[in-house]
């Protein structure tokens, strides 16, 4: 048994009686074989001294359980992690940010408390997953489109709070940028409701994010300053239509137009996310494999020869798959004006018009229709990538661990952030998997993100390698102000650490908050770097 | 004993029945929701963009090479002990599954119905 830092056995077990009359015996899990659920599966540090495992599990089924067990927290000293769906894999999963704390299952909280198709939102609890969302909304026939993370199992609610991201508009693929209201349960127990849930008697909780006065929403997300019981989001009317075509350009140096040309398309809300890959790229694990092993052998190339060997491989340097949403005559029209405008700006660039297809798609066609999260279907075939397939057959990993830095959304930031990971791998004599043909993450609109995938392992050797390959990547990184949006616990406080302007000013900030709402510090301690007082590290 | 309190003796005792008898048509509602977005039979099709695959079918068609079914509703070797443990426990990529998430008698339904044609 895990015992909570700094709570002795006997009020450990007195907690643990609070909370069994709080939600019931039956949902509160204290036996070793119902508290090794809530490991991460995918850990980075599984089966180590630090590896962060729970104490034990408590699962609410209303606010006013939460209540109660926050205001037991507080008596006893206990920390608390909720989780929502508990499928936060790659950043945590179901277990807590700091090992010992108990985690507070939000999955039971899976009412689905309003949809209103007219005004486009809907109002959930945690536990409610896309899956369960986007059949409620399919059931009753309602003409709405989700946007949808890659993996459906996953809370609107949990995503939205640590930053996730879909696949359609950009409007809506910034999952907590499209959320509207919330409720929280505050670290002294109090039920909070933001903007103009704060009203009562108001009906536009959904509607209108700010009220009046200091906008505290993004307070609640990666952070410890409360339990959030409710949210709301805007939903995207379903569109009739769907539309993809594929751009290619010809040589390396295109990028910067290209980049530039479908900014210009998605700035205006013409296209929904953008797809970048290279041909070029994409032949180098497969036929092209020897010749792009011979351009690398002597470190990174010049741009020249890089240029030449594009030309050598009679592939398109560049291609971008542009999704349109819309009414027939729309999405048409603005597939017309990307290729007029491509067309124009890079000499060489080839269309191809790709599905079109009428929405919603009816729901037999469902299970054989491809690229789900494109189309607000929420899925769980991302995970393929990651899976026993038939480049890791025999020694497929256990978990990944992601990490993703945000960069200018630039051809020449691309390549150079490309470098310097090239650079981060060799230095640890690992495989260079970077060449310069470094395609964008776009899940956001302003910004692109970059950066690798480590595998995680139940073999603690392993994982040690891991954990190196990530830091050093994420200090090379940092060094040119690439730091990442969103990470696993491990390596959360290090993440933060690079938010660094003015001492830390922004995380002392943050610190002085904590200390005024949750001065017991049960809340999530270590999230995201922010620690109660008897915890707290340096900051230099 | 007065009827109406022997009638309710009588429903409890059903209802334990009940709830000690798995159900292979709730555990294949179960398998639906919880295991098929990875282990169903029905891969997309016209893929535009990464791989369509179905992670589970795709990752034991990978393990098996056709020894066995890849699709887990078509095994008949499966057995309570190793279904219970990959469910609560994970394998490889596929994550531990907890208990509000799928309860101890669902899975039971699971059991029940990925067992239905086991070879005795």
């Amino acid at each position: 048994m895990v015992l909570p830092p700094n709570v002795s056995e006997a009020d450990f077990h007195a907690a643990l009686g609070e909370f069994r009359s709080a939600v019931g015996a039956a949902w509160v899990f204290s036996s070793d074989e119902d508290v090794a659920l809530y490991r991460d599966s995918y850990s980075i540090n599984w089966g180590e001294p630090d590896e962060r495992v729970a104490s034990a599990a408590v699962a609410p089924a209303k606010v006013e359980e939460v209540q109660q067990i926050v205001r037991t927290a507080n008596r006893y000293r206990i920390p608390l992690y909720p989780i929502s769906t508990g499928r936060n894999l790659t950043y945590g999963g179901s277990a807590p940010n700091m090992r010992g704390s108990v985690v507070v299952d939000l999955k039971r909280m899976n009412r689905i408390l309003e949809v209103d198709e007219k005004r486009a939102f809907a109002l959930v609890e945690p536990g409610v997953s896309y899956f369960d969302l986007y059949n409620y909304i399919r059931e009753r026939n309602l003409k709405l489109m989700l946007d949808v993370p890659d993996p459906g199992w996953g809370s609107p609610m949990g995503n939205s709070l640590d930053h996730g991201a879909g696949y359609t508009m950009s409007a809506f693929r910034d999952h907590f940028g499209s959320h509207c209201g919330m409720e929280v349960v505050a670290p002294d127990g109090e039920v909070i409701r933001t903007g103009m849930g704060a009203v009562p008697n108001s009906d536009t909780w959904q509607d209108f994010r700010y009220g009046a006065g200091p906008n505290v929403d993004g307070l609640f997300a990666q952070s410890n300053f409360g339990i959030v019981t409710k949210m709301g989001f805007w939903l995207m009317p379903m569109p009739e239509a769907f539309l993809s075509g594929t751009v290619t350009a010809p040589r390396h140096q295109d990028l910067d137009a290209l980049v530039y040309e479908v900014s210009y398309l998605e700035d205006l809300g013409l296209t929904g996310m953008p797809q970048y890959a290279s041909p070029v790229g994409r032949s180098a694990v497969g036929p092209g494999a020897a010749a792009m092993a011979t351009l690398m052998q002597n470190g990174w190339p010049s741009a020249e020869a890089v240029e030449n060997f594009v030309a050598a491989q009679k592939l398109p340097a560049w291609s971008v798959q542009l999704y349109f949403y819309g009414p027939d005559e729309t999405v048409h029209a603005n597939w017309q004006a990307a290729k007029r405008r491509i067309g124009k700006a890079i000499a060489g660039a080839k269309f191809q018009d790709g599905e079109f297809l009428t929405l919603p798609i009816p729901k037999e066609k469902e299970l054989t229709q491809s690229d789900k999260p494109r189309l607000g279907i929420p899925a769980l075939e991302v995970f393929n990538m990651v899976a026993r397939n038939a480049g890791n057959a025999n020694d497929p990993p256990d978990g990944h661990a992601d990490l993703f830095v945000t960069i200018p959304r630039k051809a020449s930031a691309l390549f150079e952030s490309a470098h310097v990971l090239f650079e981060a791998y060799k230095e640890l004599g690992l495989p260079a998997q970077q060449n310069p043909f470094p395609t964008p993450f776009t899940y956001y609109s302003r910004c692109f993100w970059t950066g690798t995938t480590v595998p995680t392992w139940r073999d603690p050797a392993k994982n040690a390698r891991s954990r190196a390959l990530f830091e050093k990547v994420m200090n090379r990184c940092a060094e040119h102000g690439w730091v990442g949006y969103r990470t696993n616990p491990a390596f959360q406080d290090l993440l933060i650490s690079k938010y660094s302007f003015n001492n830390h000013s922004l995380l002392r900030f943050q610190e002085k908050l904590k200390d005024a709402v949750d001065p017991n510090g049960i809340i999530s301690p270590g999230r995201y770097g922010i620690w109660p007082p008897n915890m707290r590290k340096h900051h230099a | 004993m007065r009827p109406a309190v022997l009638l309710l003796l009588l429903v409890g005792f059903g209802n334990c029945l009940l709830a000690q008898t798995p159900s292979e048509t709730n555990g294949k509602a179960v398998f639906d929701k919880w295991c098929a977005p990875c282990h169903g039979a029905v891969a997309p099709k016209n893929v535009m963009f990464g791989n369509g695959a179905l992670a589970g079918t795709s990752a034991l068609a990978v393990k098996y090479k056709g020894k066995l079914p890849a699709v887990l509703e078509q095994r008949t070797d499966l057995t309570p002990v190793m279904i219970k443990r990959v469910v609560r426990y994970g394998l490889f990529g596929m994550p531990i599954t907890r208990k509000t998430e799928v309860s101890d008698a669902e899975l039971e339904d699971v059991v029940a119905y990925l067992t239905r044609n086991r070879k005795k």
